[in-house]
């Protein structure tokens, strides 16, 4: 609760309290003259300046904004607007001259409001202005609005309190992300610097040996391209709005056995759009997976054009026979193929797919940028 | 072969500077330098005289774009094979741009990569299908941003090279290509050289205007 955004509200009550025990010691001058007892009030003037003077060095350390300091804060300011029944005397009061603390009695309200919130502040403001009313001994609409006007600049504050607390919390959540965000962008830095390169020298300086140093380079090799897919995974925010990179989803695919190839910015496309065909892809890998020789190799290649995104996924394995690919699918067999293509036609798209013996498969997926609603 | 042909090898990690040093040596080439810093390379490629420089696109000083100017500026029509641990895409292509004529991922194998050099070496194109789409992507985003008109002069893919840049990102073979298309393996070759000196000109005719605007307005 002694957050940074609290200490400009307690600059201001000090202040505040100045200007106010200024506008008390003119009504005073002024007013000495019909007081019943003109003497006394010129010490408790000084013992109210004496106070604002030790309140504002008090209450800005952060560690003496406690009970103790508040209370004392608020039995010291109902003493001086107590000492008005002596000093002014009840016919002047009865009259309609001000009590010596006139406004000064606030400040307390509001540092309760302030340290405590806006219960707390309710409560003060209670107390502070029941003293005013018994003090001024008249309760006309006058008396009345200023301690209403009290109760409700405590709720005000006690409420902006939380407000600068809350703001205060997430401003220092926000500044632990982005330290956390340079410290990735750190390491991904050194980790392409030295042990990316270090992992594909082994890999290819062991690529032709046997048995074991062989089986090592070959791990050396995956690993190598595991942690490159991580270091250079793309910040998607760029395209702002509802939009999703695509590049960004299907770079996550990249390994030693699937190229992804595509324009060097984003790929903007709307959220759902660019999830489905995603899974589109999903399903065409695992296809490949399940068919195709392990090592095959698979080309990801996407298109952005004007009008339409086309992606392909294509790998060089064994292929299939048109007249097999075309009996299973009127068998409704090829489960993938129909998956790709629900999922393509939902997003109005097409797709089309080509296969020879030995040629391997191309799976081709097009979506137009407008989908048809 | 008669005399061997003279390579330089500019990567700022030491253990892959000579491992790469060796690879080359072993397979008949003659390493005539190699350097770690972008500026260096530079200033020692007119003395040394490479026919093709194996360049790592993240140097520590310079951009690899920058080296790749220095380069040509010193030796025009130096061949240079740039390698990459990771294909941050943008700056793969601003190199290519600037004046590359090949790029290979570092985690390709070594009969790859001494394909590449020798390939390079004889005035090829060395691309990798992600560098195809790269170019791809390239110009279709100068159709678009570059609106026809007056200054109408964003370059253009013939339909063939369209063709051949989407077969190279769908990862298929020149071979492959060639068959498919019904065309010369040399063809295809020429064709993936053209969208790669299309842009290379596009980009020094950007330049240039750039220049001009400035020393005009400034």
């Amino acid at each position: 609760m002694t957050g940074g955004l609290q200490a400009p509200l307690w600059r201001a009550i000090a202040v505040y309290r100045i200007a106010a025990l200024a506008y008390a010691a003119v009504l005073v001058v002024s007013n000495a003259g019909g007081y019943e007892r003109p003497m006394p009030a010129w010490p408790v003037l000084a013992a109210m300046a004496a106070w604002t003077v030790l309140t504002t060095y008090a209450y800005a350390d952060p560690a003496r904004r406690r009970a103790p300091l508040l209370v004392a804060d608020q039995l010291i300011t109902m003493a001086a607007l107590t000492a008005s029944i002596w000093i002014v005397g009840r016919p002047a009061l009865e009259a309609g001259t001000p009590t010596l603390a006139v406004a000064w009695h606030v400040a307390p309200v509001l540092c309760w409001a302030v340290a405590r919130g806006r219960r707390a502040g309710i409560v003060a403001a209670l107390a502070m202005g029941a003293t005013d009313l018994i003090v001024r001994a008249h309760f006309d609409q006058a008396a009345s609005t200023g301690a209403v006007l009290m109760l409700l600049a405590a709720i005000a504050v006690g409420y902006l309190v939380r407000i600068a607390d809350v703001a205060q919390e997430r401003l220092e959540r926000a500044i632990e992300l982005e330290a956390a965000t340079r410290e990735r962008e750190r390491l991904a830095r050194d980790i392409h610097d030295s042990v990316l390169q270090v992992l594909a020298l082994v890999k290819r300086r062991g690529a032709g040996l046997d048995g074991e140093a062989g089986n090592l380079a070959r791990l050396a090799g995956e690993q190598e391209a595991a942690l490159r897919s991580l270091v250079v995974a793309r910040q998607s925010s760029d395209t702002g709005g509802d939009d999703l990179d695509l590049m960004a989803l299907l770079q996550t695919y990249a390994s030693p056995s699937v190229t992804v190839s595509g324009p060097a910015g984003a790929v903007a496309l709307p959220a759902h759009a660019a999830r489905e065909l995603r899974a589109a892809v999903a399903a065409a890998l695992d296809n490949v997976a399940q068919h195709c020789e392990p090592g095959t190799k698979i080309y990801l290649f996407v298109e952005d054009e004007p009008a339409q995104v086309v992606v392909t996924v294509r790998d060089d394995g064994c292929g299939i026979p048109p007249a097999r690919l075309a009996q299973a699918e009127a068998q409704g067999r090829l489960g993938v193929a129909h998956s790709i293509r629900g999922r393509m036609a939902d997003l109005g798209g097409r797709v089309k797919i080509v296969s020879a013996p030995g040629a391997g498969t191309e799976v081709e997926m097009t979506v137009p940028r407008a989908p048809i609603s | 072969m008669t005399a061997a042909i003279r390579v330089m090898v500019v990567d700022d990690h030491p253990m892959w500077r000579e491992g790469v040093s060796r690879d080359l040596t072993a397979a008949g080439y003659e390493v005539v330098a190699t350097t770690g810093e972008g500026r260096q390379a530079v200033r020692i490629a007119a003395a040394a005289r490479p026919d093709v420089v194996v360049l790592d696109l993240h140097l520590p000083d310079v951009s690899g774009a920058e080296v790749i100017t220095g380069l040509q500026g010193e030796l025009p029509g130096v061949r240079i094979l740039m390698l990459s641990a990771s294909g941050e895409q943008q700056d793969v292509l601003d190199a290519m741009k600037a004046g590359a004529t090949g790029y290979l991922l570092k985690s390709a194998g070594l009969p790859e990569f001494l394909d590449a050099v020798s390939r390079t070496a004889a005035g090829d194109t060395v691309f990798t299908p992600g560098l195809a789409g790269l170019v791809l992507g390239e110009f279709r985003r100068l159709a678009v941003t570059e609106p026809a008109g007056p200054r109408d002069d964003a370059p253009k893919l013939t339909e063939r090279e369209t063709e051949v840049l989407r077969l190279v990102a769908k990862g298929l073979s020149y071979r492959q290509i060639a068959e498919r298309l019904v065309l010369s393996h040399r063809t295809v070759q020429n064709h993936v050289q053209n969208t790669l000196g299309k842009l290379q000109l596009h980009n020094r005719v950007e330049l240039t205007r750039y220049a001009i605007e400035k020393g005009l307005y400034s």
